[in-house]
């Protein structure tokens, strides 16, 4: 058959084919009544045999990217995933991420061992010397921390952010009197941008060999110990340590969480076992970044609590047990969350990509 | 490819032109991926390369800044003026979050792999089996940005540059590739011919041409635009003394070395056109046959 014959015949099948991507392009295929779906799936084999025709005869190159393009788009729209819904998203938060969590328990204690380690450590060292603080604290964050946690000095709205303490006792009484919780809400968007963003990153510089995390958790480890020490050396102790209880139980595990999942991908580099560097860099990888979004919105739920809840004017004896059970909380979480439907078919995990997930969780 | 082809390194004796479309051939350097279907097709994207990426990730950045500020200045700034300052502020921080860490996710999440500034240059991102990009690979690369952009980007470009598909570090992690989407268009079927005359089937011998060399010339005269004059002579002229050679061409001799573009077009409408009448009563023929059958393209 010649060449023009065989685009003559062949060509209304293309231009159908063509209109129907630009048709299918601005809604999803799914939508589509039954019997479009099947011509367009019968046209685009149709149209990849005419590829492979046009290729294995040499009919030039033109026709032959025209075609390979036609087929592409057409493998891509006929092959895409199913979308995402919100259905799919409380089943991440209540059993994917748990699960995930605990399938690779092992990076988060050696995370939690990089950052609690030298917190304690910086802690306990600067509590009994104090003087040391500014070693690792620059000078004017401390004069801060004498402030936001001292008599005087409201741990109520936004002190952290701004550093005038004088104006803070009008300011509060503002923030009570007049609307609650809306200087807090500032807050808790600071904590959002703020924190998520500083576990993010902890996971993302895993890439880099795991170096980044490390460097991420040992940095933070270190400098709250030392804040810690501080100021519960300047006898503020008990103030700062009802405020921080609470959001700490989310904060502090999620920062280890996040860095446990950065640990992975840099561990996927140097171990790769039997797959190719890459290839277990990609199958670890999207494990990792599902374990890292749900550190990401354990941090959501602290920037509330750290917002709205810890420096709220309720007696230290109500923080510490509130306190105390959101650490069970996250406990029970991250240990039983998922657990029953871990005895479900593995078919029906439906969010884990790669074969490699399912066999773990068995 | 097939335009690549230089007549020199032909034997022949075996071949008129050398076959250059191996499939599975390992490409050493080149902006070609290739992918296989699972219609058992070879499917072949163009690859992004580092400078269309940055095009495209500085229209982002813009809009990326544009849209800060007027969500800043035309809803939260009025808003914070009439009630609630605070939670107008917090609202903003939520939204910086969402721009720093979530832009180029969400629209590549529910743009097909596509964000304002890809969508702009051509570009898309996909898997690398050929898949469109879902949500967690695209968070996953997206995340791994923060490792690239290390150095002004350096980290990223470094790890572009030594990978064969152009991927930097989030590619990597996530298995996506960035692809350049062409627009469809048919090549335009007939090159006007009317001016040219076929061959005298006198002055030439019993050999025919096989398709891929009248496909090539077909290519060849319809880009000629695109070489200088001199330059396009001088390759026609190769390929129409090679050709006339073997095809015992006895005609005018001066019409092969002064005009190798019009020979070269004659000879494409002798072999592609001359049988296009038996051709065309044959296909009729057929038609006749299937339609009493039913055929299913008249169908679909």
């Amino acid at each position: 058959m010649k060449k023009h014959k065989f685009i003559h015949q062949r060509r209304p099948q293309w231009k159908k084919f063509e209109q129907f991507l630009r048709q299918v392009s601005s809604r999803s295929l799914s939508k589509l009544p039954a019997d479009k779906i099947s011509t367009f799936s019968q046209l685009l084999r149709e149209i990849s045999h005419d590829l492979a025709t046009i290729r294995s005869r040499g009919w030039g190159h033109e026709l032959t990217s025209y075609l390979n393009d036609l087929v592409a788009r057409g493998h891509n729209l006929f092959y895409s995933a199913p979308p995402t819904n919100f259905a799919r998203f409380y089943r991440y938060l209540a059993a994917d991420f748990p699960r995930l969590f605990r399938a690779n328990i092992g990076y988060f204690l050696i995370a939690s061992l990089l950052f609690f380690l030298p917190m304690g450590v910086s802690w306990c060292v600067v509590q009994n010397k104090p003087e040391l603080a500014s070693r690792v604290i620059p000078e004017e964050y401390l004069s801060q921390f004498d402030n936001m946690y001292g008599e005087e000095g409201g741990l109520n709205s936004d002190t952290e952010n701004t550093t005038e303490g004088n104006t803070d006792s009008e300011e509060s009484e503002d923030s009570e009197t007049d609307s609650f919780g809306d200087q807090r809400a500032t807050m808790a968007g600071f904590y959002i941008n703020h924190n998520v963003g500083i576990a993010l990153k902890c996971f993302a510089l895993g890439v880099l060999l795991g170096l980044g995390t490390v460097y991420t958790l040992l940095f933070n480890g270190i400098f709250l110990g030392a804040v810690s020490g501080y100021i519960i050396s300047q006898g503020n102790g008990d103030r700062f340590l009802s405020f921080v209880i609470s959001h700490g139980s989310f904060e502090l595990t999620a920062i280890a969480v996040a860095g446990g999942a950065g640990l992975m991908l840099g561990n996927a580099i140097i171990h790769p076992g039997q797959r190719t560097r890459f290839q277990s860099l990609q199958v670890r990888g999207l494990e990792a970044v599902q374990i890292a979004g749900g550190a990401a919105a354990m941090l959501v739920v602290a920037a509330m609590i750290e917002a709205f809840w810890s420096p709220a004017d309720i007696p230290n004896i109500v923080k510490y047990s509130v306190g105390s059970g959101l650490w069970l909380i996250v406990f029970l979480y991250l240990t039983f969350a998922g657990l029953q439907s871990d005895r479900r078919l593995p078919s029906q995990h439906s969010l884990s990509n790669s074969p490699q997930q399912g066999d773990q969780h068995r | 490819m097939a335009s690549t082809i230089t007549l020199e390194e032909t034997n022949p004796d075996t071949a008129d032109f050398p076959e250059t479309f191996i499939p599975g051939e390992k490409k050493i350097l080149g902006l070609e991926m290739q992918v296989e279907t699972p219609e058992n097709v070879l499917l072949s994207y163009q690859l992004a390369g580092p400078s269309q990426r940055y095009v495209a990730y500085l229209i982002d950045f813009l809009i990326r800044t544009i849209m800060l500020i007027a969500i800043f200045m035309f809803f939260i700034a009025p808003m914070m003026g009439l009630l609630m300052p605070g939670a107008m502020l917090g609202l903003f921080f939520v939204i910086m979050f969402l721009n720093t860490w979530g832009y180029y996710t969400i629209s590549e999440t529910f743009f097909k792999g596509k964000s304002i500034g890809k969508h702009v240059c051509g570009l898309r991102v996909i898997r690398e089996g050929g898949y469109p990009i879902t949500f967690w690979p695209s968070l996953l690369r997206n995340l791994a940005r923060s490792a690239d952009s290390i150095i002004l980007y350096g980290v990223g470009i470094t790890s572009m540059l030594m990978t064969q598909r152009f991927q930097r570090l989030g590619d990597l992690v996530a298995g996506t590739v960035v692809i350049q989407e062409r627009s469809l268009t048919l090549p335009r079927k007939p090159i006007i011919l009317n001016k040219i005359k076929p061959l005298d089937k006198n002055d030439i011998g019993s050999f025919l041409p096989r398709d891929e060399v009248l496909s090539l010339i077909d290519e060849f005269i319809g880009r000629r635009h695109v070489l200088t004059y001199e330059r396009g002579h001088a390759l026609a002229a190769q390929m129409a003394q090679r050709l006339a050679k073997r095809l015992h061409y006895s005609g005018d001799e001066k019409k092969v070395s002064q005009y190798p573009m019009a020979f070269l077009a004659s000879v494409y409408k002798t072999f592609s056109f001359g049988q296009i009448e038996e051709e065309q009563e044959l296909l009729d023929e057929y038609k006749r046959r299937s339609d009493s059958q039913g055929d299913i393209y008249e169908e679909t």
